[in-house]
């Protein structure tokens, strides 16, 4: 924070209008000046050609997405996988039929078809006989069998034989795959998700009133993903309600027990963005309590699952705090931490509490406080230039950065440091203790820094839009 | 048979001790052998002696309480071992080098027996080859120093060099050791 200036400095009453105006022209035709430099116009064209980039570095062609898709439901659709083979088998034997018993079907849908709509105009031809004997082998497959045509040489019929004793075996397993899907789906209570759709999506754990106003928030900006999955047992009506009209979301449910590891595993937490825990009201009366345990719980099946994974829990009882510390959530929000300070503003600062409420709870599309990327080209700049690129290209007010800071690694503290048999021992006696030698990454915020405050790539900005 | 003035001068710990006071010391020294896994110095002993290793391969080791699937017990670690290269051992080592392996042309073990008489065996060394090597006792080194005050200055100053080489990893250790401390309690 930048305490070089005391508040009352600028609550001065003696601060005569002209020396204001003064200071207002001189900043102006500073800001005016700056806008000007080759710099800041560079970098205009930069940032639209990274974001170019990035638009165009998303889409893969759309028919390497239609193979990838019929691949992956080949692979994990049994009855996809039947019906296919079952299309090639009529396929082929409609193509074999038609060469050995040519002549047959040819008298045949000339004979029937007479002068209505055929192919060949006047006279039948190849692909009349064809369409006509893949009518048969259909008829045949089904086992409908109407009789109106049938293979007449010895080498037709024996063919016959072979497909219609080959048509058993696949009807039969065609209706087993039938019956299959159907069960798992009965099973599985229509839950189960499009891996591919997944990837750095939102996983939000546990149902309270919340989680609604979560949703609008995610919702309202753009950056954000866009995907959700929600984890909890809630009644799926009220949870169908509360998860309609967005303009944005694509929300899933998965009506289980987010505990357990195979559920969150169906969310396909190793791939999630973020993973929230929050208090969860499923299935309580209106006077109990949500068990604070389970969040803790779950931290830990997460963690397990991924180590990496980014998880943050909400939690109404400040003790398990220390138990989600231990259980190593990224971060952990407490509800009630902030409204002894938002009080006391109201006595010491009024207007303060009613700007955060204006800025948190009137949050509307792209307005509001929001962290963005800083363009590549603005990397190990200072923190002034950066504040003069959002404010002449945006209008926005950077206020402060978000910095990913890395996580504490023991073993590159210890380094090459003392005797490597020490050392080696240290970490031997930790792991097999199951104590992580890493922690995870983690955000902290710098608000207001000096002018000279150098910025890297680990930053992103806080700008108010 | 007494060792060479040239074999001691090899020692680090006497390379700059002139040759004639070399043979002084060299005539206070035994040759001695051992079979590999011979017990050359015992961790806990006190000692007034410094073990001269002309020819083999020893190692150094430590006791160490650590937790294994039974509980805890005390372990023998190997933290480093030593070799001479001038001549080098007459067989290979008993087993594969599984730890880091110092050359020199001769070395010297329990350097910190000719500064005090009471000095406590920091580690077990033992022998990995056959090994070659003579016993140099306080009193003797102390009775040649005090008709030739001019070793100590140097072969003084070599023992000092360990002592704070050793005080620089010790230091790093419990910086290591608290650091580990610290984020085992956090965890």
């Amino acid at each position: 924070m930048n305490d070089n200036a005391s508040p009352d400095q600028f609550q001065d009453p003696d601060v005569s209008t002209t020396e204001l105006d003064e200071v207002i022209h001189a900043n102006k035709e500073l800001y005016d000046k700056l806008n000007k430099l080759p710099e800041i116009e560079a970098l205009e064209a930069i940032a639209i050609e990274e974001e170019e980039d990035l638009d165009r570095g998303d889409k893969p062609h759309p028919f390497l997405v239609l193979v990838e898709k019929l691949k992956y439901f080949y692979s994990k659709n049994e009855l996809i996988r039947y019906a296919s083979w079952s299309i090639l088998l009529i396929l082929i034997s409609t193509t074999a039929l038609t060469m050995i018993e040519y002549d047959m079907f040819k008298e045949s849908v000339s004979g029937q078809v007479g002068k209505t709509f055929i192919f060949g105009g006047d006279e039948a031809n190849w692909l009349d006989t064809f369409f006509h004997t893949f009518w048969w082998s259909i008829v045949t497959f089904t086992t409908v069998g109407y009789g109106d045509v049938s293979p007449v040489t010895h080498l037709g019929k024996f063919l016959t034989i072979i497909i219609m004793l080959l048509n058993f075996g696949v009807v039969t397993l065609l209706g087993g795959a039938v019956a299959s899907v159907l069960v798992a789906k009965r099973l599985t209570g229509d839950d189960t998700l499009d891996e591919s759709k997944f990837n750095g999506h939102l996983v939000i754990a546990g149902w309270n009133s919340y989680v609604p106003s979560i949703l609008k928030l995610i919702d309202a900006n753009v950056d954000a993903t866009d995907t959700v999955i929600l984890v909890n047992v809630t009644d799926r009506d009220i949870i169908q309600r509360a998860t309609t009209g967005y303009e944005r979301l694509d929300i899933h449910h998965i009506p289980e027990n987010f505990t357990h590891e195979s559920v969150l595993r169906k969310a396909f937490l190793e791939k999630a963005g973020t993973f929230m825990i929050i208090p969860d009201n499923s299935g309580l009366l209106p006077h109990e309590e949500p068990d604070e345990d389970k969040t803790v719980l779950t931290c830990l099946t997460a963690k397990s699952i991924s180590e990496s994974c980014n998880v943050i829990a909400h939690v109404l009882d400040t003790e398990t705090v220390s138990h989600l510390e231990r259980a190593n959530a990224n971060e952990i929000v407490i509800p009630d931490d902030h409204v002894p300070h938002l009080l006391a503003k109201h006595v010491t600062d009024p207007g303060v509490p009613q700007f955060f409420d204006e800025l948190i709870l009137q949050e509307e599309k792209d307005k509001g406080l929001q962290e963005v990327k800083i363009p590549k080209s603005l990397n190990k700049q200072s923190h002034n230039k950066i504040s003069a690129f959002y404010k002449f290209k945006y209008n926005w007010l950077l206020v402060g950065y978000a910095i990913r800071k890395a996580g504490f690694s023991l073993d590159d503290q210890m380094g090459e440091s003392g005797s490597p048999l020490i050392r080696s021992m240290i970490k031997e006696q930790l792991e097999g203790a199951g104590v992580n030698l890493t922690s995870d990454e983690h955000v902290v915020v710098e608000i207001n820094p000096p002018d000279d405050y150098k910025v890297d790539e680990k930053h992103s900005a806080l700008v108010l839009r | 048979m007494n060792p060479t003035a040239e074999q001691i001068q090899k020692i680090n710990h006497f390379s700059k001790v002139p040759k004639d006071m070399c043979e002084k010391i060299a005539s206070v020294v035994e040759i001695q052998e051992c079979k590999p896994k011979d017990q050359l110095l015992t961790e806990g002993d006190t000692g007034d002696t410094m073990v001269l290793v002309f020819q083999g391969q020893v190692e150094v080791s430590k006791n160490m309480m650590v937790k294994t699937a039974s509980g805890i017990a005390t372990s023998r670690k190997p933290i480093i071992r030593l070799e001479t290269t001038d001549p080098p051992p007459t067989s290979d080592p008993i087993t594969e080098p599984t730890v880091f392996v110092v050359e020199a042309p001769a070395f010297g073990i329990g350097e910190f027996s000719l500064v005090l008489d009471d000095a406590i065996r920091t580690a077990h060394v033992h022998a990995m080859t056959p090994v070659k090597y003579g016993i140099l006792t306080l009193e003797d080194f102390s009775n040649i120093v005090k008709d030739n005050p001019e070793i100590g200055g140097s072969v003084y100053f070599e023992v000092a060099k360990s002592a704070v080489q050793n005080l620089a990893t010790a230091s790093g250790d419990i910086s290591n050791l608290t650091q580990a401390f610290f984020f085992a309690l956090t965890r």
